[in-house]
């Protein structure tokens, strides 16, 4: 556990960098630290491991002052992972992993031993351990960065913006990995990033601070998104906040109907009756996967549908797994369906029933109401928010279920 | 004969002051004239076949490191006791000094202001001259206040061989006894050298317009 | 050739491969002064140099100090200090070391200062102590041009070794003078070949040095500057 007491930190001329911040970073779990250029996150990230000291309260660790080991000592029992990695470059990425362990005392072989377990540990292979940093690409530095830092196994790791100087594919890749490590390690990590989505995605807590070191909100995501305190943190938010705030919900929840899914094969009789009920059918092939939507004016007279050539079926868009993915995944896969229907997948990508916008808005209201959120993490797709163009009368449905955020209104009362 | 000033009287059969002067700089500036018509050409084909750079670079560092005295003296049976024999080592130390500033110069110039370059129709030529060499002034000029320097300098080792210039004073020094004309050859060689370095550097201020930063 | 052969003629002259003023030993002699000259300038040089880089202050006076080095005429000083101080050891190391302490002391402060600064942050935040962090880290990142440093100081001392024969030192530079002095051509230019033989074996050996020291690691990052 990391212990900020009324830490502050101004400089000789008089710039607050800190302004006195009391916070704790709980072990075992990541601590966000996210905030604008200015905000002093990286210079709270930095006093942990004392490369800048406060000048003003004290950090502990466990309850034990950092100023009571001298700095060097301090931060050999602190991972320490930043924004291009640092690694050595004139030394290969087996000796840059052992650095660590070998400043500590290990032997040689020890700490090659540790060191080799560690490239795998982070997804590297064995070919990568005698090579040159500059033989590397920016992500796998990064993850050689991440395997030093986790060398002589610290309890505790800063992460300052590791993952903001890699595209956003890797980036991607990086953050679900760490995510990974992290249900493995239970490691004490404090994070720094820029990147709002990035701190809720990755933070069991997240901290966002306002330019000149002030702490504005300390909260879980999920609260954070659902009660910003003020307007700064609303609008460091994003106007999205009530849709990703669905990524913390299970979209179990969402009553998934089966009488729309209908076989290719299936019976004339069957797909007339269905006709007659749904103003859209799923059609599915012989393994219940999904071909596309058939409107039921479409439906040919005599109701068989094997003859409907796949091509002249409406597209579905994208599934959602009604096992693990998200409430935002289930509502982006109804908002891009023309159907305006989420098609629910189970094992191996079967589908389990469909359900409309406006059958998924009491499962939105369930969340949005506060109901504690399922452990959903790092797994939704990554579907992007929609805004309101394009999909036509979905529009005003959704604008129904999902808080206005860009008016600054108490959500709890929309 | 012996005078505390900065400037003694110098034995006539040496000239005068602004003879010296006349001849140092004429030895070191057209050197370093020479030393830039060559390098131009020999860079731009660097930049432009970047494998024979390396290859290059090394042959101009051996060039750049034979000693200026070997130089002069196993010349003169070609070019006889006159300035040219001082003039043509200098010049190719002034071409050692400047390709691979000319070269990084060009290299260093952002891609996005070469590909707007590209993108607005600029070509070959046109483009080298009003996009590529002007953005690399900097460079080069540092190659040049480098060349001029060390060219004044190193003009006075031609007395080894009688064309000293202002090496002569050295000479006379030697053979007088006389530390104040060692002096004084020193001083005038030192105060030569930076008031052309300042002077480069005011051209390139008025070169570069657009550079606000002051170079180093 | 006249000139090469008579060169020829004066190097195979067995009686010139002898004694106190033979080949062999202004040969030492030169490599003497010269390797003296470079060590004394790296005493002085390479420890400011670190230390400049390290605190990245001191910036303008390296760098005036070495453009003033390179406006200073070695033969002038030569001149100087004998005719003040007499034909002394010191008074021609003095101009020598003048020569080598600017490029040992420019390319070290370049080379420390411009140390990738995530690098140094890394090192430290990992626990390395701060003659841990230059020797570890800073060093070994800045050493390709901190060799050129030092590859450049020895090539001045080589030169202005040569230069400083003129004062009745010695050296290889030792023939050229008095080869001319007597009108001795083939002496002369048998010097001047040796002078720049020794130049090219002192580029020879940092060649050799920079495989042996430098980190692979590094080398590829030079050919792309």
């Amino acid at each position: 556990m990391i212990s900020f007491v009324q830490v502050g930190k101004t400089y000789p001329d008089g710039t607050v960098a800190v302004a006195a911040t009391d916070l704790t970073a709980e072990s075992g779990r990541i601590t966000v630290l996210v905030g604008p250029s200015g905000s002093g996150k990286t210079t709270l990230l930095r006093m942990v491991n004392r490369m800048i000291d406060p000048t003003s309260g004290e950090i502990l660790i466990d309850g034990v002052d950092v100023r009571s080991k001298s700095a060097p000592e301090l931060r050999r029992g602190i991972g320490y992972v930043i924004q291009n990695a640092g690694l050595f470059p004139h030394r290969t990425v087996l000796a840059n992993v052992m650095t660590v362990p070998r400043l500590l005392g290990w032997s040689r072989d020890k700490a090659r031993e540790r060191a080799m377990e560690l490239l795998t540990t982070v997804g590297l292979e064995e070919s990568h351990a005698k090579r040159y940093p500059f033989q590397l690409s920016g992500g796998q530095q990064q993850r050689v960065g991440v395997a030093r830092a986790l060398a002589a196994d610290p309890p505790v790791l800063l992460m300052d913006e590791p993952f903001s100087a890699v595209d956003p594919v890797v980036r991607k890749d990086l953050q679900t990995e760490l995510l990974r490590l992290q249900s493995e390690l239970s490691k004490t990590i404090l994070f720094v990033t820029h990147d709002i989505d990035e701190a809720i995605q990755l933070g069991d807590k997240v901290a966002v601070l306002n330019t000149g070191g002030v702490l504005e909100q300390f909260d879980t995501p999920t609260e954070l998104l659902a009660h910003p305190k003020n307007a700064f943190v609303e609008s460091f938010l994003g106007v999205d906040r009530g849709v990703r705030r669905l990524s913390f919900f299970s979209s179990s929840g969402v009553p998934l109907r089966p009488e729309p899914v209908v076989a290719f094969d299936a019976p004339a009789a069957e797909v007339l009756a269905r006709r007659g009920s749904q103003p859209w059918l799923l059609v599915v092939d012989g393994e219940h996967k999904p071909l596309g939507w058939l409107p039921a004016d479409q439906v040919p007279a005599d109701g068989d549908l094997s003859r409907v050539p796949v091509g002249d079926l409406t597209s579905y868009g994208h599934t959602f797994d009604a096992e693990t993915d998200s409430l935002r995944a289930a509502l982006d896969s109804a908002i891009l369906s023309p159907s305006s229907r989420a098609v629910g997948v189970g094992d191996g990508g079967r589908v389990i029933g469909v359900a409309s916008v406006e059958e998924l808005v009491p499962a939105i209201r369930a969340a949005q109401d506060g109901s504690t959120p399922a452990a959903i993490r790092g797994d939704s797709p990554d579907a992007e928010p929609i805004g309101g163009s394009g999909i036509g009368d979905t529009v005003s449905e959704i604008s129904d279920a999902v808080p206005d955020t860009g008016t600054g209104e108490n959500p709890e009362t929309v | 004969m012996r005078s505390a000033g900065l400037f003694p009287h110098i034995p006539s059969y040496l000239g005068t002051y602004g003879s010296l002067i006349q001849q140092q700089l004429t030895m070191a500036l057209l050197s370093v004239l020479f030393g830039l018509i060559l390098a131009m050409p020999v860079a731009l084909l660097c930049v432009r076949f970047p494998k024979i750079y390396a290859p290059v670079v090394g042959l101009l560092t051996v060039i750049y490191s034979l000693p200026s005295i070997a130089l002069f003296v196993l010349l003169v049976p070609s070019t006889g006791l006159t300035q040219t024999t001082v003039i043509i080592p200098l010049s190719f130390y002034s071409l050692a000094a400047l390709v691979p500033n000319i070269v990084e110069g060009v290299r260093g110039i952002p891609e996005d202001v070469r590909l707007a370059a590209v993108a607005m129709g600029y070509t070959g030529a046109r483009r080298l001259i009003a996009v590529d060499l002007p953005l690399a002034v900097p460079p080069i000029m540092a190659g040049l206040r480098v060349a001029t320097v060390g060219n004044v300098s190193m003009v006075s080792v031609g007395t080894v061989i009688g064309v000293g210039a202002f090496g002569a004073l050295f000479t006379a020094a030697a053979q007088l006894s006389r530390s104040d004309l060692a002096i004084t050859g020193i001083v005038v060689i030192v105060a030569l050298a930076l008031a052309c370095d300042l002077l480069l550097v005011v051209t390139q201020r008025l070169l570069t317009p657009w550079n606000k930063r002051r170079s180093a | 050739m006249n000139v090469l052969s008579q060169a020829w003629g004066w190097l195979t002259t067995a009686a010139n491969w002898h004694g106190s003023d033979g080949i062999p030993t202004r040969f030492l002699q030169h490599f003497e002064y010269s390797v003296e000259a470079v060590l004394i300038g790296a005493l002085i040089a390479f420890p400011l140099g670190l230390l400049t880089g390290h605190v990245k202050r001191g910036g303008l006076l390296v760098t005036s100090l070495a453009n003033v080095a390179r406006a200073l005429p070695t033969l002038g000083l030569v001149v100087l200090l004998v005719v003040v101080m007499g034909v002394k050891f010191r008074a021609v190391m003095i101009p020598l070391v003048a020569l080598t302490v600017p490029p040992i002391l420019l390319n070290t402060y370049e080379g420390v200062r411009n140390v990738d600064p995530q690098l140094t942050d890394a090192a430290k935040g990992m626990g390395l102590r701060p003659w841990q962090v230059l020797w570890r880290a800073e060093v070994p990142a800045a050493l390709p041009l901190i060799l050129t440093g030092f590859q450049f100081a020895a090539v001045n001392a080589v030169a202005n070794t040569a230069i400083a024969a003129y004062s009745s030192f010695g050296g290889l530079g030792r023939f050229v003078i008095d080869g001319l002095a007597t009108t001795d051509y083939g002496m002369v230019a048998g010097g001047a070949i040796l002078i720049v033989i020794a130049a090219i074996l002192n580029l020879v050996f940092f060649a050799v040095l920079r495989k042996l020291l430098v980190s692979p690691g590094l080398r590829q990052k030079k050919q792309t500057v």
